[in-house]
């Protein structure tokens, strides 16, 4: 029985006060499922981090307290004999592989772990079977989908058959099926194989009926605690009205008012098709809401409608071709929002920032004091001289969004715009992109899986589903 | 042979041309290369590509040697001719090689630290991710009015920001796959430097050494 404990554990980043976890004490129980929840950037992470040996190797500086699997301080076990205790599956799929192809890849796991040569064979098949991929075996990871990566990922630590798993928002970017295949694979693990998994999420879906315990991560106190049924149903709830809004709205029809138009488009990149259309219209003041499950390839669209990515097809946009439209003036009419804001930063300080959307926009629709204005409602007022990269996940995504409004470009593709944002500035910024629309007559299209608070701002709504990018009445 | 030998010897041959003025021998290990990399199977387009792309250089050095140098055509057609011969040098290597065997090689019989030798060998697969965000880092640039060429310091800054980012990852990746620095691994393929290895390596070398020093023209 090996007990995953955590005594009076507390951590801080250096050249930071913020303790992201204070005075932590908690047992994951033994071949239990756990489930640890809290935003966005609340410190999840940084436990499992430590939980898995990684930190302090890679953190740079230690914490207070102690980690022990049963009776063993982790700090005492050997380096070469953690991954015997605990393995640990990341959440971006493209940095957790060394080796080309799948099967190099297992093979480098188990030359680390020291098994002879003459049973790896054996251990890769029977791993790979168990993962459902034996068809994998020697492709080329690059090659591969999220989902897939994430099943060769799941397929090392089956071959390395440590004691705990422990899994940093595993299915972020993946499809659905292969989220419910791996979270079958998780349980199987668990109740046959005694082994004692530690997930952490802050998406909620289907972990309903599956987890044994519920821990959360208070974003305020730093603390984690254990809910009983009552308190995890009420997050459950809580998790879902995040998920929804009642709302009617139209669906649009004929092309008088379409800023962009889709044509026989087919959307295919790794040789697997995403997206099929015949014909769809974005439309011209309109705030286009896209909602669809992780992985499914919404992204990948906007990737596409940015020129990042080949497509079959044709896209036009105000008339033209885009293929025709020559990349920076294209770039500064249909603008991408990135879902990770450090890829919008080009500059060091928040000022530097400001200045550069100020220096290169295409008009100045907003003035000085709309400027100002944004930056107090938002919080970031004073901030000038601070880097951008040292700035909290919410205030880089506060910086990115102010910086793009300034930029003010007749399309805004946002990926993921409120992510890491809590409720009120989420309102907050919901005025400024109706503002945006109304005054500055910009279309929007959005992704995004938060959905409440969005009322006031979604004109239309299109699902995407089976390979498809429909209109819908109803969000939900 | 063995990739390590093969990149030490093809190495040692493209110093020893740098120092020396041979046409002749310049052309024998072009031709010597050229046939050697036809019986090795390789894509219609690579090959033409190694004929085609260094046709620019070459061509350059000889004209300008010839109609500006001192040393005259004789010369001239030496630089045309060696860089030939370091392309088709190095495809001999580059284009018959599996980096995987080269950094297993390294790791087996150089000794190498492993760290160093996957290291290196992670970084080459990520090649692909690597193109995919520079193309990022440029089409972020331009939705904020600036275009970044690849002289744009920025583009630097920002593309050494995410391999810092991404040796970070790949580091922790390694760790939890049981990876520890400089700790006894077992080795599913074994690669050893036979005595074939060695006799072709002499053997080749010395050939070119012989050629070197009787045909000096």
């Amino acid at each position: 029985m090996t007990d995953v404990s955590i005594n009076h554990f507390t951590f801080h980043y250096p050249e930071s006060d913020v303790k992201v976890l204070n005075d932590i004490n908690i047992t994951f129980k033994s071949h239990h499922f756990s489930l640890l929840s809290g935003p966005s950037g609340s410190g999840k992470s940084t436990l499992l981090y430590f939980i898995a040996g990684l930190y302090p190797h890679f953190s740079g500086n230690d914490a207070v307290g102690e980690i022990k699997f049963g009776d063993t301080n982790i700090k005492d076990i050997p380096r070469e004999k953690v991954s015997q205790s605990v393995a640990m599956m990341f959440q971006n799929p493209n940095q957790q592989f060394a080796m080309d192809t799948v099967v190099h890849e297992m093979t480098f796991v188990l030359e680390n772990l020291r098994i002879a040569p003459d049973k790896m064979d054996d251990i890769i098949t029977h791993a790979l079977e168990f993962c459902g991929i034996k068809r994998l075996r020697s492709r080329v990871i690059n090659t591969l989908s999220g989902g897939e990566k994430q099943r060769v990922a799941l397929a090392c630590i089956v071959a390395m058959d440590p004691q705990v798993i422990v899994l940093d928002e595993p299915f972020a970017s993946i499809d659905p099926d292969s989220r419910e295949d791996l979270i079958n694979k998780l349980k199987i693990l668990q109740e046959k194989h005694g082994k004692t998994i530690i997930l952490a999420d802050h998406d909620l879906t289907s972990y309903r009926n599956l987890v044994d315990e519920f821990y959360y991560l208070d974003p305020d106190t730093h603390h984690i605690n254990l809910l009983d049924d009552e308190q995890a149903e009420h997050f459950f709830k809580n998790f879902e009205s995040t998920q929804t809004i009642n709302k009617k709205v139209e669906v649009p029809s004929g092309d008088d008012n379409s800023i962009l138009k889709i044509n026989d488009f087919k959307l295919e990149p790794h040789h697997s098709l995403l997206l099929k259309l015949n014909h769809l219209d974005f439309y011209k003041q309109k705030t286009t809401l896209i909602t669809g499950a992780n992985g499914i390839g919404k992204s990948t669209l906007f990737n596409a409608l940015t020129k990042l990515l080949p497509y079959e097809g044709t896209i036009v946009f105000d008339g033209k071709d885009i293929k025709k439209i020559r990349p920076l003036p294209y770039a500064k009419n249909v603008t991408l929002l990135f879902q990770d804001a450090e890829n919008q930063f080009l500059n060091i300080t928040v000022k530097e920032e400001l200045d550069l959307s100020l220096a290169n926009r295409t008009n100045t629709d907003y003035t000085q004091a709309d400027v100002d204005d944004m930056l107090n409602k938002l919080d970031m007022a004073g901030r000038d001289d601070r880097i951008v990269y040292s700035l909290s996940e919410g205030q880089k995504k506060k910086l990115q969004i102010i910086e793009m409004l300034i930029m003010n470009p007749p399309v805004l593709l946002m990926d993921e715009p409120f992510k890491g944002l809590d409720y009120h500035s989420l309102e907050v910024v919901v005025g400024f992109l109706n503002r945006a629309k109304k005054d500055f007559h910009q279309t929007q299209i959005i992704i995004s899986h938060q959905l409440s608070g969005l009322d006031t701002l979604i004109d239309y709504h299109a699902t995407f589903k089976n390979q498809n990018l429909a209109y819908q009445e109803v969000i939900k | 042979m063995n990739p390590g030998m093969k990149l030490l010897l093809v190495m040692l041959i493209a110093l020893e041309i740098s120092f020396t003025q041979s046409l002749i021998v310049n052309c024998i290990l072009i031709a010597v290369s050229f046939v050697y990399i036809l019986t090795q199977h390789i894509r219609m387009k690579a090959l033409l590509g190694i004929i085609f792309w260094p046709l620019f250089p070459a061509v350059g050095l000889f004209v300008s040697q010839w109609l500006y140098g001192s040393a005259g055509i004789h010369f001239a057609w030496i630089l045309f001719t060696r860089i030939y011969a370091y392309v088709f040098l190095g495809a001999t290597f580059t284009l018959t090689s599996s980096i995987t065997d080269l950094s297993l090689t390294l790791e087996q019989d150089f000794h190498l630290p492993s760290k160093f030798a996957y290291g290196v060998l992670a970084a080459f697969n990520l090649m692909p991710k690597i193109v995919e965000e520079v193309q990022i880092i440029k089409t972020s640039a331009l939705m904020r009015g600036e275009a970044l060429h690849f002289w744009s310091p920025k583009l630097y800054f920002k593309s050494i920001l995410s391999a810092i980012q991404w040796s970070q990852n790949l580091a922790e990746a390694m760790t939890s796959h049981g990876f520890v620095e400089d700790y006894e691994r077992t080795h599913y393929k074994i690669i050893r430097i036979t005595a074939l290895d060695w006799t072709l390596f002499f053997v080749l070398l010395i050939i070119v050494q012989v050629l070197l020093f009787f045909i000096r023209y």
